[in-house]
């Protein structure tokens, strides 16, 4: 399937050079031979030999290269890229490669912005990073307090409200407010970037059977059931507090658009298991489009032809779908 | 002289609910009649009614309890557990609550008297059960009481080649954390060690999940892995045990489904049932770990928004009657060495 005429192409960073960014990116266009224009920003000298490369001065020129080479927005990196190994030197230009992706973005020239995954230690380390990932970072450049992540693979949209914190820690993190933004945030986004107005969301409880009435837990009573009550009141459809086991299989994903989940893993297993290499990082509540492969830097198998770009692919083609429903 | 062949008991489960049928349509599927010997026990009508619901014949021919021992093919210990009259279909009932438990109490004696190898039981009701004065939280618990067992025993789940135990069950998240010791995790593994033995497997593969996000990404989300699981898989890998983790559980399955290991020893209850509910909603089978007696049986439910209308699925029960066989032919094996 070819653009349509005069759509925007979407912005891909490079990551950190030194793990599978580049060669992804290289490998994704081969694949897509144009069908799908992006173009890449980074230090072309990292690009591994043997993919065509045109270097562009403007977003703009996309459309005209992308069938026949990877185009390329030039970001001179100080420092090669060993394969592996982050050069402390490299760090200041990977963070200025985001800013520069968003704010194209935000001023038009891209109509989405697909990061490769970052190092954060290298960047902490190398330029004092001090975002405790790229989604505050980006929250940050989009002057925005609180932003959601959705994990996306075919069959299965998953937000948890809790992320990157110890199981031990997850009850007394999962408040009322942080429930109801995180619920609202993503009724949102599924209409304005999935064309999905009115979406049917399905909430898991925290506890096994969902507390079963109060036997293995409350937080389904006194907590998830009330927020769900008063986001029915203001007309979202809202399934849940459900029984997390039962709520993934197919039958059950039928009955919904997008499912909540507590915690991390609660949303991970079941992405993982349904397809391990196509899932998707989504952050909603963005000004921009943003999305992510859900894998990280690789550096065990950086520069060695290894690297799967499914997950790239996928994440470049839902950030293309998501700006065109947000055009709409 | 025994022979190798296992001697089965099967028991209709809840009356009111899809057992009976599964069970009559187990009895038809291939090679489930050259497996084992089987003896079903209970009530005559049941049966019938299980093959009237499936649309098959079931010839019964009754044994004395003191001839199960010469009993070879297909058998039945004749029980009086429930009138006729008294099933309802599609119906929690405490007739139907009070038939399961007899009949189980039944296969369980003969089990413990060396006259079966193994017992499987189709779904019963818990509500049913609990209603006719089932004395424990769940039939696992009612069973190892039955039993007088008061070692470690718990609930296996077992999706086609994948088995889980976890250290922490029917509890609340919050809950979790502080229930996951060294004791909890070794007894899981060696929960998933053990029956993987019985069912054949000479030295299991075993993959211990981690707790916490990306497992804790080297303490920063946790230190249960680094402070907890770490050291008992360090000690099980020092005896020569093939035991592994803490792996992420985002992928852990990933792992098991790729055939890499045997068993997934879960942290808690969501982590596994996740996985194996959504790998296999149909095929799941539920085993009584630990106890003295093999016995397994379908994981889901009595059905009864289905029950009567022969639309019940055997999938499941055929998976769990052929790893029963397994388990139960070792069984048999170590009592004849005994």
């Amino acid at each position: 399937m070819t653009a349509p005429d005069g759509e925007r192409p979407v912005a891909l960073t490079c990551g950190e050079p030194s793990g599978i960014g580049p060669e992804i990116a290289a490998h994704a266009w081969e694949r897509l031979e144009g069908r799908l224009p992006f173009f890449w920003i980074g230090d072309p000298a990292h690009l591994p030999r043997g993919v065509p490369v045109r270097e562009i001065a403007d977003p703009g020129e996309t459309a005209s290269h992308c069938a026949t080479a990877l185009p390329v927005l030039p970001h001179p990196f100080p420092a090669p890229n060993r394969p592996g190994r982050p050069d402390p030197d490299n760090a200041a230009a990977v963070i200025e490669v985001i800013a520069r992706a968003v704010k194209l973005a935000m001023t038009g020239a891209a109509s989405a912005v697909c990061t490769a995954p970052i190092h954060k230690k290298a960047l902490k380390d190398g330029a004092g990073f001090a975002y405790p990932g790229h989604t505050e970072y980006l929250a940050h450049l989009g002057g925005v307090d609180r932003v959601v992540m959705m994990l996306a693979c075919p069959g299965l949209k998953v937000v948890p409200v809790t992320i990157h914190i110890p199981l031990a820690e997850v009850p007394g993190a999962l408040t009322p407010a942080l429930l109801r933004d995180t619920i609202r945030i993503t009724a949102a986004a599924m209409a304005r970037d999935f064309a999905t107005p009115g979406a049917r969301i399905a909430v898991a409880g925290l506890n096994p059977h969902a507390g079963e009435g109060g036997a293995m837990g409350r937080e389904e009573i006194d907590l998830i059931g009330p927020v769900l009550d008063g986001l029915r009141a203001e007309g979202l459809a809202i399934l849940g507090p459900l029984s997390a086991d039962t709520m993934f299989h197919a039958g059950a994903r039928a009955r919904y658009d997008v499912a909540v989940a507590m915690y991390h893993d609660q949303a991970l297993i079941p992405v993982k298991t349904i397809d391990f290499a196509g899932g998707v990082n989504v952050t909603l509540g963005l000004p921009f489009v943003r999305t992510s492969p859900d894998h990280g830097t690789a550096f065990d198998i950086a520069g060695r032809g290894l690297a799967d770009p499914t997950s790239l692919i996928a994440a470049l083609r839902m950030a293309r779908d998501m700006a065109r429903a947000r055009a709409a | 002289m025994t022979t190798n062949k296992p001697r089965i008991a099967i028991i209709p489960g809840d009356p009111s609910g899809i057992g009976p049928e599964l069970i009559a349509k187990l009895l038809h599927e291939d090679g489930v009649r050259e497996a084992a010997d089987i003896l079903l026990v209970g009530d005559g009508h049941l049966w019938r009614q299980g093959a009237d619901q499936a649309g098959v014949s079931l010839p019964l021919e009754a044994v004395a309890e003191d001839r199960i021992g010469l009993q070879a093919g297909l058998g039945w210990l004749p029980m009086e557990t429930i009138a006729q009259e008294e099933v309802q279909i599609a119906t929690v009932s405490e007739a139907s609550g009070r038939s399961s438990l007899r009949c189980l109490d039944k296969a369980l004696d003969l089990a413990v008297a060396g006259q079966v190898d193994g017992i499987l039981f189709a779904p019963f009701n818990k509500a049913a059960l609990t209603a006719a004065g089932m004395n424990a939280e769940d039939e696992h618990r009612y069973m190892a009481r039955y039993l007088g067992f008061e070692g470690y025993h718990g609930e296996l789940n077992v999706l086609d080649d994948l088995m889980t135990t976890r250290v922490t069950s029917h509890i609340g998240l919050k809950d979790v954390a502080r229930n996951i010791t060294a004791e909890g995790v070794e007894k899981a593994i060696g929960l998933a060690e053990d029956t993987l033995k019985r069912a054949g497997h000479a030295r299991p593969r075993i993959a211990v999940a981690a707790l916490n996000p990306h497992a804790g990404d080297n303490g920063k989300f946790g230190r249960e892995e680094i402070d907890i699981l770490e050291p008992v898989i360090r000690a099980a890998q020092d005896k020569q045990r093939d035991v592994t983790g803490p792996w992420p559980s985002d992928t852990v399955f990933l792992k098991a489904r790729r055939g890499e290991v045997d068993a997934v020893v879960t942290m808690y209850h969501d982590q596994g049932q996740i996985a194996i509910k959504l790998l296999g909603f149909e095929r799941g089978v539920t085993v009584a770990g630990g106890l003295p007696i093999p016995i397994a049986t379908p994981a889901h439910g009595t059905a009864f928004d289905i029950a009567g209308q022969n639309r019940a699925n055997v999938g499941a029960t055929r998976q769990a009657f052929d790893l029963l066989v397994r388990m139960a032919r070792t069984h048999r094996a170590n009592r004849a060495a005994a």
